[in-house]
């Protein structure tokens, strides 16, 4: 489990993605205050779900074989995909708009619910694996690679050079119009340039974080400032803060509580929004006792206050046992878990049908051979339950159910259980785990360790998924023994 | 648009009897307007000098916006002819406070600046020239109090001075004004048309509003425009002109 200052350091293996976060933390809410003024916020759903349309858009032609393999990576297509559909649908939007047929909100309501269906269904037209379209719609920005990262801080440097170049334009072309035309001529240029700079970071931020991400970021630091200020100049650096605060305080939860990314910063967003509406609802002193409150809070909860201390396994003296038994690690996942076969005659045996998937390792096998490896490090006598009975079963890291199975099969001392929950390997570079491991004393039922790992364990240099499993396995056992 | 207006420029010069004569600001000749092919104003004669205090006059929906969205370029016109002797970015406009979106969280001095962004470059801090031009603009409406105060939680009299404010900072020759004395009490209204005269005395500016109260247009102003059921027509005010 990582402290708040430890995900801020550079150092922090998922450190890319945080500040790839916090870039579009920042940056969204500047483009998406104006959304909101203009009353367009809608558009701010509207064009990121464009967006995931021509994401999907460019994978099925990719997939069916009308575009050729580029080699840039996945993303790459998709976000030519995402910025030819964005600019496209706001062209589109912005002729109807201009020809005045129709709502506003209908149309944007219309192309909402168009490029949904589109999205979903490119996805299903795809012949090569609708998971993988879906987590690349997703928009992991956890395994954000240091080009990406590059990529993502030029584009949105630009747009929020030109948001501050340009501040004074977009304002008047927002809030009064016919006053723009007196003293800046034609309006179209800024609303075009606006929407322009809208287009980039949507088009950008779709591919790289979601679209639920970036039309949070876009409109709840802005809805959450709104109510606190009463300067367009505040209104606009409070919005990008409350992003700001979204970005890092939604990954560290996301990070510590292995939660998705979006939906996390989106629900951290509104709780911003309802403490705001709060907040300018007290008294300046209320308020300032609130705010210090609420400080001190989010510091305990992130660790500032306390950092919380991780125990590695003991050591065989400290608990005055030498004789360990280390059950099978239980798989209580839906899947097999099993690692990719190194030979490929084998492979294509099994394919075939001509001999069966047992004779592959899998991730639970790799554990347990390098837990007991580090155990007998720390010197405990490592036995095998089934070394007693061959088809003793795995344990379970219930205590109870543990203790019951480890009498049932007449064993006495120690036994060290493990149990994997959840354990998602793809290609992004890191895999969700879910592990519980425990140290029990059979005679009396005392816990005398566990440890829970959860959360992604980044892979970076993974080439494949039984790399990304084991190595995955290697920073599980590491993180178990030293603490 | 620049040359089509200094073609205006030269043609409202041509027009003149003597060179004695000032330049008009605003010239309208047999002037139709509307919007699409639906016409709400026709034959529309209407000249404006430096100086002068012009009334529009008439009931609601009779066209008294759509004559100064035509003035200001924002509505083109159907028929006839309408030359401007000075760019657009001269006109100091007042629309109806009702009009701006309360939504924008804007301070009065943010307001006030607003009429300034036409010489403030882009990529550029807000002067401090400008700045000082700020409180001298609040301080001839009387508000410089209010400066930091949220100009939407201002009441109808002092948003309406708040936008004569603004549209001054625009340094203009001429200013428009649409219905600038509605929703304002008695003693608001009054203070507001005395400024607006003293605008034209002291600042040479030429001023054009509208209201739907004949009886003050004719008090205050030196020519009124009545405006009703699609015609327009010049009646003299009561107000003495200023020479």
């Amino acid at each position: 489990m990582s402290t708040f200052f430890e995900i801020l350091s550079p150092s922090y293996l998922l450190f890319p993605a945080l500040l790839g976060t916090a870039i579009m933390g920042l940056v969204c809410p500047l483009i998406g205050s104006y959304l909101v003024l203009r009353r367009t916020v809608f558009l701010g759903l509207t064009l990121p779900q464009i967006a995931a349309a021509g994401v999907s858009f460019t994978f099925w032609l990719q997939q069916s074989g009308f575009l050729p393999e580029w080699g840039q990576g996945e993303r790459s297509v998709g976000m030519v995909g995402s910025l030819a559909f964005t600019f496209f649908g706001m062209g589109l939007l912005g002729y109807l708009e201009q020809r005045g047929k129709g709502m506003a909100e209908g149309r944007l309501a219309a192309a909402y619910a168009l490029a949904g269906g589109l999205t979903i269904l490119f996805i299903v037209f795809n012949p090569a694996g609708q998971i993988e379209v879906l987590n690349l719609l997703k928009g992991e920005v956890i395994a954000l690679s240091q080009g990406e990262l590059r990529l993502l801080a030029a584009v949105y440097g630009v747009v929020l050079v030109a948001i501050l170049a340009f501040h004074r334009e977009f304002l008047l072309i927002s809030f009064d119009r016919d006053l723009a035309f007196l003293l800046k001529g034609r309006q179209v240029v800024w609303d075009v340039m606006l929407y322009l700079l809208a287009g980039l970071i949507i088009a950008f931020g779709v591919i790289l974080a979601g679209p639920l991400l970036i039309f949070g970021f876009l409109v709840l630091p802005a809805l959450a400032a709104r109510p606190l200020v009463s300067r367009m100049s505040s209104f606009l650096i409070l919005s990008s803060v409350f992003g700001l605060i979204m970005a890092v305080f939604g990954f560290y939860s996301s990070v510590q509580l292995d939660l998705p990314l979006g939906p996390t910063d989106v629900t951290l967003g509104c709780v911003v929004i309802f403490l705001a509406y709060g907040f300018s609802r007290l008294t300046a002193r209320m308020g300032r006792a609130l705010a210090i409150f609420l400080v001190c809070a989010a510091g305990s909860f992130s660790g500032c206050a306390s950092r919380t201390t991780t125990v590695p396994v003991p050591d065989a003296n400290s608990i005055h046992s030498q004789q360990l038994w280390l059950a099978k690690v239980k798989n209580s996942t839906a899947l097999t878990l099993l690692l990719p076969a190194t030979n490929p005659l084998r492979s294509l045996a099994e394919m075939a049908g001509k001999i069966s998937s047992d004779y592959r390792q899998s991730v639970m096998d790799l554990l347990r051979d390098h837990l007991k490896a580090e155990l007998e490090q720390k010197g405990f006598d490592v036995s095998l339950p089934e070394q007693k009975e061959a088809r003793f079963p795995p344990l379970p890291a219930d205590d109870k159910s543990a203790l019951r199975l480890a009498r049932e099969g007449q064993l006495s001392g120690i036994v060290f259980v493990s149990e994997i929950r959840r354990w998602e390997a793809d290609m992004q570079k890191f895999v969700r785990v879910v592990a519980d491991f425990k140290l029990v004393r059979i005679d009396d039922g005392a816990v005398l360790w566990q440890r829970r790992v959860q959360g992604a364990i980044p892979t970076p240099s993974a080439t494949n998924l039984g790399q990304a499993s084991s190595d995955a396995v290697n920073a599980i056992v590491r993180e178990l023994f030293a603490g | 648009m620049k040359s089509e207006r200094d073609v205006d420029a030269i043609n409202s010069a041509r027009g003149r009897e003597s060179f004695d004569e000032p330049l008009p600001l605003v010239s309208l000749r047999d002037v139709n307007l509307g919007y699409d092919s639906t016409q709400v104003l026709y034959g529309v004669n209407l000249t404006i000098y430096p100086s002068d205090l012009v009334g529009v006059a008439g009931p609601n929906g009779s066209g008294k916006t759509t004559l100064f969205r035509a003035i200001l370029g924002l509505l083109p016109i159907l028929g006839g002819s309408l030359s401007r002797s000075c760019p657009l970015s001269k006109f100091g406009y007042v629309p109806q406070s009702a009009a701006l979106d309360p939504q924008f969280p804007l301070s009065v001095g943010e307001i006030v600046e607003m009429g300034a962004y036409g010489r403030v470059r882009s990529f550029s801090l807000f002067p401090k020239e400008e700045k000082r031009q700020v409180g001298e603009v609040l301080d001839q409406v009387g508000l410089r109090h209010l400066t930091r105060k949220s100009f939407f939680a201002l009441s109808g009299g002092q948003k309406q001075r708040i936008l004569i404010a603004r549209a001054l900072m625009v340094k203009p020759q001429i200013m428009i004004l649409d219905e600038p004395l509605s929703g304002v009490d008695e003693a608001t209204r009054h203070s507001i048309t005395d400024f607006l005269i003293k605008l034209t005395r002291e600042k040479n500016l030429a001023v054009f509003f509208s209201s739907h109260d004949l009886e003050m247009v004719q008090r205050v102003t030196d020519k009124i425009v009545r405006v009703d059921k699609g015609r327009a027509w010049l009646e003299e005010g009561k107000r003495v002109p200023h020479s």
